[in-house]
Formats: structure tokens, C-alpha cells, sequence
């Protein structure tokens, strides 16, 4: 296994109007192998977004280094956005696109040509396969997140970081949902970092860490 | 620009299933209006500039020589011109004023005296003339409709003409009868300052009336519209210095340039119509990207560029005024061409029919296309709404990529 990403010493604070920085991400090092998940657990407040933003290169960092695949990753220099994918609590389809456009869209941007039969696999395994030429607007909750994850698959990412994907479906939703998650990032091979405060979901994945103050353990105390 | 961006922004002013959205009719109407509405007008106006720079040369002709003095020995001259290239025809004229009078109807009309041989050839008499019969000018007086009103007269009557010749001999206790001029046909040219009070005598008629025997006052030429300027240099540099040639154009300069003015403040005017169209389309694109911040976010999480984000925005604008152009240029095409049977419809409502006719003195509504006009427009229309969608676009370029991400 090769190692996929490796975070070394990460820093980040914020700087509050007229206080101190405050540290949210204090001397964080892990590292993760290709293929390989991750969970991330801690109160609300504790910083789990704040990782996975800085992670993508979303959010600028104060310290340290992000390799992915042995390239640094450079806030605001989107070059990882094409291999790192985001599935969010928010699942945000848009309206005026059908779900086929809808899944397509982020191939179409990253400019991958999407191979059919990987489209009808992924649509498949995610059970979307009769909404496709369904408008957006009168989905359910848990059917959306369907194609929100199906949508970041189809770009063939080699990491997907997940933020609280089941934050807004009610509890079977939430379940059925992520059980199809980690099937298809499996089947694909695809390695993911997945922020929960779920500890059923969290232990379904290769490694847990708790975020607390700053600093990342993997004992819940 | 990127396949997907010109999808997505025809997406989101026509999204699936729907004909547009109320934005998108409203920004389409707004402009279409404000494209048609300049069309229009400026149509109709070159119209009536158009039906005006033609009297104009037809009570004129083309070229005027004219002199400060009256002009003796003519014939010369008058050999001179019709030689020059490009002059199709020349007439001498001689102009002032006199008293007019029939009965107790008193009239003091402008005359005219044009020599009956070469006038028909520079000015349209046949046009003019309200007598089937009566083509030409032969040996007795053609007066304005309003002059026949005034005094009264018809075809075949007579009025006594006083000349200030007739004024002068008082003074010197003589007494010269008034002359007796015979109606021979009222003339009609359609433009308003002539038709009012103006007579028009064969040449030696009034240099007699006038004591300007063997003398004129200027010629009038016909010239080809193309010609003219290289007429009047070619006169100018033969002509000694007390004889100059004018253009039509130059004559009435000063009111051509009011009604280029005119049009000028018309098309100033009409432009805010469209400035205000492309102004709501700026505030329903802003109000749009606002709406759709979370999703920009989104696109730019994926890997779009602000480059395409501005693309984005500013290509809905582009397709806006697009079809708002085409649409109003439908638009104007169908009312101008219709544009007799409406003012005939809403003359009917408002004003007592052929009132606006009479006063305008034409039968149609005349219009004239001009490729400049429309094309100014469309490229005023298009620059304006570029820069309105320009707004809103690099609004959505500056969303942060994190904004619409994080959690609320
Ligand atoms: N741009 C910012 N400026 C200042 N403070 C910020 C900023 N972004 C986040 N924070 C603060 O950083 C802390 C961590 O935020 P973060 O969103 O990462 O928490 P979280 O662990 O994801 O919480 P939750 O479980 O509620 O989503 C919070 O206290 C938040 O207020
Ligand atoms: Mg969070």
C-alpha cells in the first residue's frame, strides 16, 4: 500500500476580532494509505470541518505540511480538486439540471470523460438508477445524498472527504445511505476521511480519531 | 469557455421542463422594449427627415448660385452651369415679396419668378400642380393653397399685384396702376413654408414688376445626389467671387442640424430604456447569484475557475440581450410594417382622423431603415448589458470558495 496522505505538524488558528488566535488544529501529524478510511470525531466547535477544508486546500494553513500522493497541497491552488472529492452535509444538487446533468456536472468541469458503463455501476450501486431524468426539486432527503456521492464518484477521486453526509436525513435514511457509501468506495477502492458524530459509522471505517482542543487521539476518554 | 459553462448558463435562465424563468421574460421584455421603442422611433423619424431633405430639394433645387446683387448679363453664366458635368438642369430665378389683392382681401406673399422654359426641368411643376391639365408654367401666376384661401381665388380669377416698384413711384407723385395677374393654377409642393404664402411668376413678370429688367437673382440647378459637392467645388472655382454656389444642404443648415439634434436627444433619451432593462437584469442576476452562493461555492469546490464563474454570469447576460435584441427587432419589423394601420387605429381614438395627416402633410406614416441606427442600437443594447451583467458576475467570483461549504 502506498501511502496516499501524509500530514505533518498542521497548524491553524483563527484570528477572532479583537483576541488572541484562537488554535483550532494544534500540531496535528497522521497519515493514510490509499484505499484506507478514516473517521473523525469531536464536540461541535472542535474543528472537524476547519481539518477537512485545509486538507482540500480550501482554507489556508498556519504550520506544518500536506503531502497528497507526495505533492504539497497549496491553499486556494485547486490542482488537488480533480482528485480529491467532497461529499457534504449540504448536498446542494442544482435545481435547474436533472439528476443525470446533476451527476455529471463536476466530471464536466474537472474535464474527465466519464465512461459509461462506470456511470451505470456507480448509478447502480447507489440504487439512483430510475431518478435520472428526475428534476431535483422533489427528491428526498436521503435520495439526494445518493446523488450527491454519486456525483463525486463519477470524478474518480482518489479521496473523498466526507462532513457529516448524513447531518440532515433522519436516522434509517442516515444508515441506509452511508451503508451504501462505504460499499461503493470499497468496491472502488476509493479512501475517505469521514466527519461523524455517528460511533456506529465511525467504527465501520479503518481508523478513528477524536478532535479534542486542538489535538487529534485516537482514545475517545 | 468551457462546454459546460455555456450549458449551465443556458440552464439556469432555461431550466429543464419550463419556458424560463420569470427573470429570464422579464430581462428578454425589458430590453426587447427598449430596442423595439429606439427602433421604431429612429425608423420614423429618418422617415420624415427623409420626406423633408426631399421637398427641401424640390422647392429649392439641389444647388442655388446665388449673388448679393442682382445678377446682369446671366445668359452667360447660365451656359456656364448647364455646361459644367453632372448639372441635369438650370434654371435663373428672381425672388422677393409684393402685395397681393383681390377685392378687400389683402395678402403679401413671397414670389417667385422662374424662367417657364427650364423651370419644369429643375422643379417638380407636375408634382406640384393641382390642375390635371396644367403641367407647366406658362404666362400667368401659380399660387399656394393657402394664398387661393386668403384671397379667396380659384383657377382662371384674377388679383391685383402691387410691386415695390408701385411704392416707389408714389414718392415721385406718379401713379402706376397695379398689374393684373391671372390665376393659372394653384400648386401644392407639401412643404408647409412654401405652400403658405408663396406665388411663382413667369421670369420677365416679375423683373418687370420689380424694374430688374434683364437682371436675376441666382440660379437653381438639378444635380445628382452624388454630385453635389463636387458640383458646387467645380462652380465655385469658375464663378468670379461675387457669385457663389450652395448645396440644399447647406442653405438649411441650421435646420437640418436641429433635426439631427432632434434625433440626437431622441436616441439619448430611448437609450435609458434600455439602460434601465439592462439594470433590472443587473439586480436579477445579483439577486440570482446571491440566491445560488452555496452552489458557486460548490463549482468552485470542484475546480471552476473565477474565470469561468465571471463566464457564467456574464454569458446569461450576453444570451439576455440577445434574444432581447432579436425579439425587439421582431418587434419593431411587425409594427413598422403595420405602422399606418396602428396610427390609423389610435388617430381614430384620440384625434379627428386626417388631422395629424394635414398637419404632417403626408398620407403615410413614412419611414426609412437605417443600417446605422439599428446597428448602433444593437451595439449600444450589448455593450450596456455587458457591463450590467459584468456586476454580478464578479460578485460571484468573489464568494469564497469555503462560504456556501461550511455547515449553518
Ligand atoms: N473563518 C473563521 N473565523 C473564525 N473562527 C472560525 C472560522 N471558521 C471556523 N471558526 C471556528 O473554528 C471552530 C471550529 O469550527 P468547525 O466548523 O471546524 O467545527 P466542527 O468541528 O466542524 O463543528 P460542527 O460539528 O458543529 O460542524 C469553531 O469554533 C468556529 O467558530
Ligand atoms: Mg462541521
Amino acid at each position: 500500500m502506498s501511502e496516499l496522505l501524509s500530514v505533518q505538524h498542521l497548524t491553524k488558528s483563527f484570528q477572532t476580532s479583537s483576541q488572541q488566535p484562537v488554535c483550532i488544529l494544534n500540531d496535528i501529524s497522521f497519515s493514510l494509505q490509499a484505499g484506507e478510511s478514516m473517521a473523525v470525531c469531536g464536540e461541535s466547535g472542535s474543528g472537524k470541518s476547519t481539518l477537512l477544508f485545509v486538507l482540500g486546500g480550501l482554507l489556508p494553513l498556519d504550520k506544518g505540511h500536506i503531502f497528497f500522493q507526495q505533492q504539497p497541497i497549496v491553499y486556494n491552488h485547486l490542482v488537488a480538486s480533480s482528485e480529491i472529492g467532497y461529499v457534504f452535509q449540504h448536498y446542494q444538487l442544482i435545481e435547474e439540471l436533472n439528476v443525470e446533468e446533476n451527476i455529471y456536472l463536476p466530471s464536466r468541469i474537472q474535464q474527465k470523460t466519464v465512461d459509461r458503463h462506470f456511470f451505470n455501476k456507480i448509478v447502480d450501486l447507489l440504487k439512483i438508477a430510475s431518478l435520472l431524468q428526475r428534476q431535483t426539486t422533489h427528491l428526498s432527503g436521503g435520495e439526494c445524498q445518493r446523488i450527491a456521492i454519486a456525483r463525486t464518484l463519477l470524478t474518480q477521486p482518489k479521496l473523498i472527504l466526507a462532513d457529516e453526509p448524513t447531518g440532515s436525513l433522519d436516522e434509517a435514511t442516515g444508515m441506509r445511505v452511508m451503508d451504501l457509501f462505504f460499499y461503493v468506495c470499497q468496491t472502488l477502492g476509493t479512501s475517505f476521511i469521514l466527519v461523524t458524530h455517528n460511533a456506529v459509522f465511525a467504527e465501520k471505517t479503518n481508523k478513528v480519531f477524536y478532535l479534542k482542543r486542538g489535538k487529534m487521539s485516537d482514545e475517545k476518554d | 469557455m468551457q462546454s459546460w459553462v455555456v450549458a449551465l448558463a443556458f440552464k439556469y435562465l432555461f431550466p429543464k421542463g419550463r419556458w424560463g424563468t420569470f427573470f429570464t421574460w422579464v430581462s428578454i421584455v425589458g430590453v426587447s422594449a427598449g430596442v423595439a421603442l429606439l427602433t421604431v422611433v429612429l425608423s420614423i423619424m429618418n422617415g420624415f427627415d427623409k420626406n423633408i431633405a426631399e421637398k427641401l430639394v424640390q422647392v429649392n433645387g439641389s444647388v442655388k448660385v446665388l449673388s448679393n446683387q442682382p445678377i446682369r448679363d446671366y445668359k452667360g453664366w447660365l451656359k456656364m452651369i448647364q455646361e459644367t458635368s453632372h448639372v441635369d438642369a438650370v434654371t435663373p430665378f428672381i425672388h422677393g415679396v409684393a402685395l397681393v389683392q383681390k377685392g378687400n382681401h389683402v395678402a403679401f406673399p413671397k414670389c417667385l419668378g422662374v424662367d417657364p422654359a427650364s423651370a419644369h426641368h429643375v422643379f417638380p411643376l407636375d408634382k406640384f400642380s393641382t390642375q390635371k391639365d396644367c403641367v407647366q408654367l406658362k404666362k400667368d401666376a401659380w399660387v399656394s393653397p393657402q394664398i387661393a384661401r386668403d384671397l379667396n381665388l380659384a383657377v382662371g380669377e384674377t388679383f391685383d399685384l402691387y410691386s415695390p416698384l408701385s411704392l416707389e413711384s408714389i414718392k415721385n407723385d406718379e401713379i402706376i396702376l397695379p398689374q393684373e395677374v391671372c390665376v393659372e393654377n394653384i400648386f401644392q409642393t407639401g412643404w408647409g413654408e412654401v405652400d403658405r404664402d408663396t406665388v411663382i411668376f413667369p421670369l420677365e413678370y416679375l423683373q418687370e414688376a420689380y424694374g430688374l429688367e434683364g437682371c436675376i437673382h441666382g440660379f437653381s440647378l438639378k444635380v445628382d445626389k452624388e454630385h453635389i459637392e463636387e458640383v458646387c467645388k467645380a462652380l465655385n472655382a469658375q464663378l468670379p467671387t461675387k457669385l457663389r454656389s450652395y448645396a440644399w444642404y447647406e442653405l438649411n443648415e441650421d435646420f437640418l442640424y436641429v433635426l439631427k439634434m432632434e434625433k440626437s436627444m431622441c436616441f439619448f433619451v430611448l437609450l435609458f430604456v434600455i439602460a434601465i432593462a439592462a439594470f433590472s437584469m443587473s439586480s436579477g442576476l445579483t439577486f440570482s447569484v446571491v440566491r445560488k452562493q452555496r452552489e458557486i461555492s460548490l463549482l468552485r469546490s470542484w475546480g471552476a475557475s473565477r474565470k469561468a464563474i465571471v463566464q457564467l454570469f456574464c454569458l446569461q447576460s450576453v444570451i439576455l440581450s440577445f434574444l432581447g435584441v432579436c425579439m425587439g427587432l421582431g418587434v419593431a419589423g411587425i409594427l413598422l410594417y403595420y405602422r399606418n394601420e396602428i396610427v390609423h387605429v389610435l388617430t381614430g381614438w384620440f384625434i379627428p382622423k386626417n388631422a395629424l395627416w394635414n398637419f404632417y402633410n403626408v398620407e403615410k406614416l413614412p419611414m426609412a431603415f437605417s443600417g446605422t441606427d439599428v446597428g448602433a442600437t444593437v451595439v449600444l443594447t450589448f455593450v450596456i448589458t455587458f457591463f450590467a451583467g459584468l456586476l454580478p458576475a464578479f460578485k460571484a467570483a468573489k464568494i469564497p470558495v469555503m462560504k456556501g461549504l461550511r455547515r449553518e
